[in-house]
């Protein structure tokens, strides 16, 4: 097959404007609203703790469940027009992590503290992201990593800031959102 | 030195091997999102499927999302490989100019 270099180059830039329209797609099917929502709802929860202590906690269900509730809505739609196959190896990694979540508490005893349960119940998502970074997207890993040691050195050396830093991490997730959204690759 | 494929040469053909190849392997997309990105009828982006999946540059997955019957497409490793040497030629082409 022989063809011109004039038609060599406008085949070149179809190639490139196909790949262009794919790739500015294709941002718009990435994590980035988990991140946004998690990311807000962390954030309102450490506020609501910071200046209305426990009461304020009391209000996570109220966050927690319409965030649940979105996450699998965006899953879906998302599902829908790009999707990758069920990998039943990962889920399976998660699903223990998630169910042994449950079972280390128990064994321990339950923690009293609020700032301490509330670190947990992060760093639990926590280490799934970074589990999902090493499998998929090393963006997940990072953000996991950061977000972990970010609590986890407030937690055991600033508690005074605690919530602060949780509004920080929240930050940081919608940050993360912002970057994949418009920058990763 | 890559030669030029001509099932992928063809216009449309082309379009949809570079869109399917910009995405991760593990990814497919659906066919209605395709054909709308594209900017392709039913009819055209069909046949022009049915021939790259004869030759093995993608993979079609029919499934039901809903109760309703959804086509998802793909890229295989040989269109990839296809793909990446049919570009490769036609720089080659541009800079032997």
């Amino acid at each position: 097959m022989n063809i011109s270099p004039e038609e060599a180059a406008r085949a070149l830039s179809d190639i490139e404007a196909s790949r262009a329209a794919m790739r500015t797609t294709i941002r718009g099917f990435r994590g980035h609203y988990y991140l946004w929502l998690w990311g807000g709802i962390w954030a309102a929860m450490a506020l609501r703790a910071e200046f209305h202590a426990l009461p304020g906690l009391r209000m996570n269900p109220w966050l927690i469940y319409p965030g649940i509730m979105t996450t699998f809505l965006i899953l879906l739609y998302q599902g829908t027009k790009i999707r990758s196959p069920v990998n039943k190896r990962f889920l399976g990694v998660l699903a223990t992590i998630v169910v042994f979540s449950f079972v280390w508490p128990m064994v321990l005893g339950h923690s009293a503290n609020a700032k301490s349960g509330f670190a947990y119940g992060v760093l639990v998502p926590m280490f799934c992201y970074i589990v999902a970074g090493i499998w998929f997207d090393m963006y997940l890993f990072w953000i996991g990593l950061l977000v972990s040691a970010l609590l986890l050195s407030s937690l055991l050396f600033f508690p005074a800031l605690f919530w602060w830093s949780v509004v920080l991490c929240g930050g940081a997730l919608i940050g993360t959102g912002f970057y994949v959204r418009y920058f990763w690759r | 030195m890559d030669e030029l494929d001509a099932t992928i040469h063809q216009p449309a053909r082309l379009q949809i091997m570079a869109a399917l190849c910009q995405l991760n392997t593990l990814r497919q997309v659906d066919f209605t999102f395709l054909k709308t990105k594209l900017n392709l009828t039913d009819g055209n982006l069909g046949a022009h499927l049915l021939t790259l999946e004869g030759k093995g540059y993608i993979a079609v997955e029919k499934t039901f999302v809903a109760r309703r019957p959804k086509t998802f497409v793909s890229a295989t490793a040989a269109g990839r490989r296809a793909f990446d040497a049919h570009a490769a030629a036609l720089r080659a082409i541009l800079k032997s100019k």
